[in-house]
């Protein structure tokens, strides 16, 4: 233990004297800092609107007037995607899914505005946030600072040295990797300091609690992750034939794993589970909707409606019927809607979820998109958590109509008057509340992704060992 | 003696298979990013053909029934009446403005993957239409596409540095510099035919493969301007290639280890292809702040109840501004159909500075992007190639002016005859605007690819003429 500790502190020392290494360490180290610091104001700066645009769209619902209960849920209300406090480490898919859903009668609607529409093209290069620098930069930095650990000793000619010593392979290839992680950890540490204070101050008051663990879990990650890049590279370094040729398999790997299988992963989804076109999806939802789920036309299902309520209500004409025959058919259209709306929402989803998939086989062999998953989901940017609030806020959007419409059915008058409601009925929709799920439900979304890296994690600790077991001393 | 020592290099080249090798990943990259760009374009292609066969069986519909609503075989409320022109204009009779992919759009999915390439366009406001996003996985849109354009930026640079990374430090470290250096040939002209085979190979692949795609991939040559696309299209690649070939030179002149080349090229990569557009990006967010578009909701709401409120007096306002399409008969409460023309245009209008603000803003991001992309060549070339497939927002604002110009025609149509209050006949279908897209004229790209030619070959100059200058003091001997 002790040889290994001192191995790890010679690598240390080295690492810090190098002046390569400081200027690399200090590059990556300001691109994390300023990403945080940026992505803290930003998430500020939409936040703040967001909660402002959420008061408003609440004070316009209540302040709505006297109207008829349907033309209320017309005019409906807007939900606005909040943002989750850790997004500002990581965008993740937040700037490719609408921020704002219309709430309204009839209709469940998509989400607008992407916030990528709203910028240049030098946006698909790559945003610059905290998981850019964590996941591309700083496994770029780890295989810079040890392909040639072994590779390295064994050019110089100490790597025979050392073993003469009786240093074991073991011990060599473990204190190498404890003296990268301290060199890293320099870097690394206070930027999670300064990535923590940054979180605190954009989670609102009791919501540092809630996002405490979701940073822990993202820490942990990341950590993983760094060390599966560690080990590959020192397997990589024992094994390889010189440092050059460690280099360029190592630089291949890091270009693989970060840039190519990323692109090859979303076009092997696509081609093999195809969305439909927004257009062909339109479609299906009109003719499903104009249909009916059972297959009949809107108006002999009008008529069932009515002929089932005079048996209920036992009536023999409409007008006789102690409800409200109007409401009553828009909850039931709003019912028959919220099938096929169901039916509709949940195969695209369905298939989205199948295409993520297909991305995490893939992760097998790219452990960067295993780690890119875990990371938006633990920051709340990935399409999981944007579907769970596109259902809470469909949720909210149901029970406004149902609301609406039993005013209608049981309060407005039989007999065709105009019905107006106020205030009052307004007050009974409560406001839009919504809760981001917790950190263990991320944990058990991403199980896959954390198995990955876990896996990674091992493997290439086992790799590393078994390499310098075997490695070559001259 | 330069064309001798490009035949011997170009054997030692073949001795270790580095034409295959190269011919083999790029060649495979190139092909499999031009097979994905054509499977996009066939699918927009798909698309929009669904969308106007939907368009054509529909206004059929609504030719067949006018007829029958006319006879009473059909009832009909003032909201789904075919023939009045509120409720025509609403739907119905709505058409489509779709903007087709371009000739050689399968060499980029650009920013096209981003932006609706079709637009239902009704009598209602602007917002209510202009939101027609394509469904995409957002992980794919995050990632982005590995089509021509991304081999062309990533990876192609990487081949070229792979290929010459130890074009001189190989020969130094093999110790046959000096060997070939006592024979009288200067160390410029030496490199300069070593470079010049690889040159030859990468470039040829990277030219004729995306060509051989676009032929391939049936794109429509014939189309107006496409073969100069095309040729500016190859004009960029060879620009942006030639800087990469420059900078390997450029660094192996100042005479270190090739594992230090090596590192070296690869940080150089990194910080244009990476580093540079992501803090460039960053940079004008902070410049120009696009806020949330949250805030054009809330102002379109506010400004739609306003509208709303006083629809009435709105009218009464708008048909004192004119009085040529005020109704025959005066007096009475004005329908639903007319109020609702003075809500929206009056909505419209209280949004569009809100709207200008965003454009504004994204306008001021694009100028900083268009000033300071010569930092790097990638984004130089990025915004050249899509240009050059039609991928660029450009034109996308391009279509959107067309589409803003058919709305106003479709309105002209309708709101007159909404306001006189006029019956459509089954005839009057044919009469309606159509819409036709005209692509960005040659002329208005030439001048931005101009400009980028320029802006990869001053950079490209410039290293190679610092190349130039230290391989004249590069140490031959000795480290």
């Amino acid at each position: 233990m002790t040889m290994t500790l001192l191995i790890a502190r010679k690598e240390f020392t080295e690492m810090l004297r190098d002046g390569r290494f400081r200027g690399a360490g200090a590059i990556v180290f300001t691109l994390l800092a300023g990403a945080l610091l940026l992505g803290w104001q930003n998430h500020r700066d939409v936040s703040a609107q967001h909660r402002v645009a959420q008061e408003a769209t609440r004070a316009q619902w209540l302040n709505q007037g006297k109207k008829n209960p349907h033309s209320a849920a017309h005019y409906g209300v807007y939900a606005f995607k909040p943002q989750a406090p850790l997004s500002l480490v990581d965008h993740g898919t937040d700037p490719y899914t609408g921020v704002a859903v219309w709430l309204e009668a009839h209709k469940q609607n998509e989400f607008k505005y992407r916030p990528a529409q709203d910028a240049t093209a030098v946006q698909r290069f790559g945003e610059l946030t905290g998981a850019t620098v964590l996941q591309l930069l700083a496994p770029l930095l780890i295989v810079l600072l040890t392909f040639n650990a072994f590779s390295g000793e064994r050019e110089l000619g100490t790597l025979r040295q050392l073993f003469s010593l009786g240093v074991s392979p073991a011990q060599l290839s473990s204190g190498k990797a404890l003296g990268v992680a301290a060199a890293l950890g320099l870097w690394l540490a206070p930027a999670a300091i300064l990535g923590s204070m940054a979180i605190a101050a954009a989670s609102g008051q009791g919501e540092v609690m809630a996002s405490a663990p979701r940073m822990i879990g993202m820490a942990l990650s990341y950590l993983l992750y760094f060390g599966a890049f560690t080990g590959i590279s020192l397997a990589v370094s024992a094994w390889a034939p010189s440092s050059r040729a460690a280099l360029m398999i190592l630089l291949g790997f890091w270009m693989m794993n970060g840039l190519i299988a990323p692109r090859v992963a979303s076009d092997l989804a696509k081609t093999w589970k195809p969305s439909p076109s927004a257009f062909d999806f339109g479609q299906q939802m009109q003719l499903a909707l104009a249909k009916g789920s059972d297959g009949h036309d809107p108006g002999a299902r009008a008529k069932a409606l009515e002929a089932g309520l005079r048996k209920k209500y036992k009536v023999d004409k409409a007008e006789a019927l102690p409800v409200n025959l109007l409401g009553v058919r828009l909850q039931d259209s709003e019912d028959h809607g919220n099938e096929v709306f169901d039916q509709s929402y949940a195969a695209l989803w369905e298939n989205f979820a199948q295409q993520n998939r297909i991305h995490q086989m893939v992760a097998w062999a790219a452990p960067g998109l295993a780690m890119r998953s875990i990371s938006m989901g633990f920051a709340g940017t990935d399409f999981p958590q944007h579907t769970h609030f596109a259902k809470a806020a469909e949720d909210y959007r149901r029970m406004i109509q149902r609301t609406m419409n039993d005013e209608l059915t049981y309060q407005a008058p039989n007999t065709g008057a105009p019905y107006l409601a106020g205030n009052d009925l307004w007050k009974k929709v409560p406001p839009f509340e919504y809760t981001a799920p917790g950190a263990g439900w991320v944990a058990e979304q991403q199980a896959p992704s954390l198995g990955i890296v876990g896996m990674w994690f091992v493997g290439s600790a086992f790799l590393a060992a078994w390499s310098a077991r075997r490695v070559r001393v001259a | 003696m330069l064309l001798s020592l490009m035949k011997y290099e170009w054997r030692n080249l073949n001795a270790d298979r580095t034409p295959l090798t190269i011919t083999l990943l790029l060649g495979v990259a190139l092909a499999y990013g031009a097979w994905n760009g054509s499977q996009w374009v066939s699918f927009q292609r798909s698309t929009i053909q669904s969308a106007l066969q939907e368009e054509t069986e529909r206004l059929r519909g609504v030719r067949n029934e006018i007829p029958k609503v006319d006879a009473g075989e059909i009832k009909v409320s003032p909201f789904t009446d075919p023939r009045l022109p509120q409720a025509l204009g609403r739907g119905p009779g709505a058409r489509y403005a779709v903007m087709p992919p371009s000739a050689l759009g399968a060499l980029a999915v650009g920013q096209s993957d981003l932006y609706p390439y079709y637009f239902k366009v009704t009598t209602g406001s602007k917002q209510t239409f202009l939101n027609s996003d394509e469904i995409e996985n957002p992980v794919h849109l995050l990632a982005g596409r590995f089509d021509l354009a991304f081999v062309l930026l990533y990876l192609f640079p990487l081949v070229i540095l792979a290929c010459s990374y130890d074009l001189v430090s190989a020969e130094k470290e093999g110790g046959t510099l000096a060997l070939a250096l006592s024979q009288p040939i200067t160390l410029s002209a030496l490199t300069m035919a070593k470079v010049l085979p690889r040159v030859a190979l990468v470039m040829t692949l990277a030219v004729l493969l995306p060509f051989a795609g676009v032929v391939l991939g049936g794109a429509d040559l014939a189309a107006d301007g496409a073969v100069e696309r095309l040729l500016f299209w190859m004009a960029v690649t060879v620009a942006y290639g030639s800087f990469w070939f420059a900078l390997a030179v450029a660094v192996n002149a100042l005479g270190r280890s090739s594992a230090t080349n090596a590192m070296a090229l690869a940080g150089l990569w990194l910080l244009f292809v990476v580093v540079i557009p992501s803090v460039l990006n960053v940079a004008v967010k902070v410049a120009y702040p696009v806020p949330s578009r949250v805030e054009l909701i809330q102002a379109t709401r506010v400004a739609g109840d306003a509208a709303t409120r006083q629809g009435a007096q709105l009218l009464a306002r708008y048909l004192e501004d004119h009085p040529e399409m005020a109704p025959a008969e005066r007096g009475g409460i004005p329908d639903f159909g007319t109020v609702q023309v003075a809500v929206s245009e009056a909505t419209e209008r209280a949004v569009q500075p809100v709207l200008d603000r965003f454009d504004a803003q994204v306008a001021g991001q694009q100028r900083i992007v268009d000033r300071f992309r010569f930092l790097s060549p990638a984004i130089v070339a990025q915004s050249a190639f899509n240009d050059l497939a039609g991928a660029s927002a450009q034109r996308y604002s391009h279509f959107l002016a067309q589409a803003d110009e058919y709305h106003r025609q479709w309105r002209g149509y309708f709101v007159p005859r909404i306001l006189r209050k006029v019956k459509l006949s089954a005839a009057d279908l044919d009469q309606l605007p159509t819409f036709r897209y005209r692509e960005e004229d040659l002329s208005d790209v030439a001048g931005r690819l101009q400009i980028a030619l320029l802006g990869l070959l001053i950079p490209t100059l410039l290293v190679v003429f610092l190349g130039w200058r230290w391989l004249g003091r590069y140490p031959i001997a000795g480290a």
